[in-house]
């Protein structure tokens, strides 16, 4: 018999069949990938950690990277012009931007890319200049559409119409209030966008555009078609010659997958962040009871110092 | 003469589509003058105080603050509508408070306070945060200057936004129901601020509930209802004994 009261005793709950089968099943699971992994021939381990380190593949993984960091710069800063004309009261400035972001996301990106890179069969000479003045440059479209060029105008464009949507999402999260307030202190349009506006759409946009930059660095592997020795690429030359074709996939897959790994860690702890910082400033009412008791971590100090 | 710190209106007209929220709306506020704007909800007091620093726009009437047109200018055919900077600097000169605080939850109190002077008026930091300090102890906020508005309760919120106002050095306040978001026991300490304010000859415009502080403080009361202009008088005398049946079925189920 037991001693203990019934005040004391502790409140468990006992375990069920289906807690033990749920393990059993995904231990079976993995436990049979590994096995055939291991004990499949064809899989050519070997083979696969010797082409891990070898220089072409390096220098595919940084054309990779490269690639990857400049479209999304430059799309990030194409979607923010663009977002910004999306919202505008003029109809004409706005609809463009409808347009453009129409015609880039309803597109494949992979079509995008070789449509690019076969440009010049369009417009096979233009002439940048300024114009009603005779100050112009004759451009070769040819010869400047390199696979590189085409990769990453491609890609930025492409990217600028999602990343115009996310940043347009953002600007919506704001309260109208927000621009009340800086209107009335006399603010200018600009001012207003770059000191109050854009850092309180940082909580949305920021991880918002860290999923997207993860998306990126695997969608870059669609220029392996122009010719962009991207690590894709890389790993199809050395197949090419050598028609180790699934010891070179894997490859690059590891590849792609320790990258994407490797920005998910920073991009769990942004979102963290700001999911506490929105938290923070959504209850107003639940700081207001006990002023001084909620620490939230603000979005981006925006400091006049 | 100098006009500044005066409002007037004269037959202010404004729609929504067909619904018209100000009908021939007459407002005369002079310099250093409390004025409040009662009535009950949708009445148009809100639009009415937003349309005399520019947050809704009129369709007809005439506009005076400070003395000048406000946001047009006066043509032979018709108001001509100032460019946006012309309009930003009229609005440096009109301080709001509104409902909601809308201070910026990016910056601190102190930050939120130096913004007008320092991004707008282009002034030295140094001593836009000297003055942001003065004016945060003036509201009652000393030592408060580094919170995030997130970590202020709402009554040291509102009393942040009216220093932020204050630091732009307006010549007239408007207040949007400056205490109707707050608890009630965070009331007072807003309402303590905009006496002591009153007290010092400011111009002031406000839209409330607070019937006794309309009372306490008011020189003039503007009772509003469906769009119109009610009643304007001496403040005890409308909230005492009002001469309109509207106004005395208002009194009577606000107080």
């Amino acid at each position: 018999m037991s001693q203990l009261l019934a005040e004391e005793k502790k409140r468990i709950t006992p375990k069920r069949p289906r807690d033990y089968v749920t393990w059993a099943v995904a231990i079976a699971i993995v436990a049979g990938l590994v096995w055939t992994a291991v004990t499949n021939e064809n899989y050519r381990w070997p083979v696969v950690f010797s082409y891990f380190t070898t220089q072409s593949i390096l220098n595919g993984l940084l054309i990779t990277l490269v690639l990857t960091a400049v479209s999304m710069a430059l799309s990030t800063l194409l979607g923010l012009v663009l977002a910004v004309m999306r919202m505008s009261h003029q109809r004409p400035v706005s609809g463009l931007a409808q347009l453009y972001i129409a015609f880039f996301r309803g597109t494949p990106v992979l079509v995008q890319l070789i449509f690019w890179f076969n440009i010049a069969a369009l417009y096979p000479h233009i002439s940048i200049g300024i114009p009603f003045t005779d100050i112009s440059t004759p451009v070769n479209v040819n010869a400047i559409m390199t696979p590189l060029t085409a990769a990453v105008v491609g890609l930025t464009l492409n990217q600028a119409a999602y990343m115009s949507e996310i940043i347009r999402g953002g600007f919506a999260s704001v309260p109208r209030g927000q621009h009340e307030a800086a209107e009335s202190l006399g603010m200018s349009g600009f001012t207003k966008l770059r000191r109050v506006i854009i850092p309180q759409t940082m909580p949305s946009v920021v991880p918002a555009t860290g999923n997207q930059v993860i998306g990126m660095l695997k969608e870059t592997s669609l220029v392996s078609v122009l010719g962009v020795a991207d690590l894709l690429n890389s790993a199809q030359s050395i197949y090419a010659r050598n028609y180790q074709t699934i010891p070179l996939l894997i490859v690059a897959s590891l590849w792609y997958l320790i990258m994407t790994l490797v920005l998910s860690v920073p991009q769990s702890m942004i979102e963290r962040r700001f999911s506490r910082s929105t938290r923070a400033r959504l209850t107003p009412a639940a700081t207001s009871a006990e002023p001084g008791a909620g620490q939230p971590v603000p979005a981006t100090r925006e400091s006049l110092l | 003469m100098n006009a500044d710190g005066t409002i007037v209106a004269r037959k202010l007209c404004k729609s929504y589509g067909r619904h018209q929220v100000l009908r021939d709306i007459d407002l005369t506020v002079a310099a250093g003058e409390i004025s409040c704007i009662i009535g009950p909800s949708g009445s148009g007091k809100s639009t009415l105080l937003r349309c005399i620093n520019g947050l809704e726009t009129i369709d007809r009437g005439v506009l005076k603050v400070n003395g000048e047109d406000f946001g047009y200018v006066e043509k032979d055919d018709a108001y001509h509508a100032v460019r946006p900077k012309r309009l930003a600097q009229q609005r440096t000169r009109i301080g709001m408070v509104f409902q909601q605080f809308n201070l910026f939850p990016n910056m601190t109190a102190e930050s939120n306070v130096m913004s007008g002077p320092v991004l707008v008026k282009k002034k030295n930091r140094e001593a836009s945060r000297e003055q942001a300090r003065e004016l945060l102890a003036k509201v009652g906020l000393e030592g408060c200057g580094h919170k995030y508005p997130a970590q202020l309760s709402g009554g040291q919120q509102q009393r942040v936004a009216i220093a932020r106002a204050l630091a732009m050095e307006p010549t007239i306040m408007l207040f949007d129901e400056p205490t109707s978001a707050l608890d009630p026991e965070r009331v007072g300490e807003v309402l303590a601020v905009m006496r002591d304010l009153a007290g010092n000859g400011m111009t002031m415009l406000l839209v409330t509930h607070e019937m006794g502080f309309a009372r306490e403080v008011a020189d003039e009361v503007l009772f509003m209802d469906e769009g119109i202009a009610v009643e304007r008088g001496d403040a005890r005398e409308v909230l005492g004994n009002p001469r309109e049946k509207r106004t005395q079925a208002f009194l009577e189920r606000v107080l």
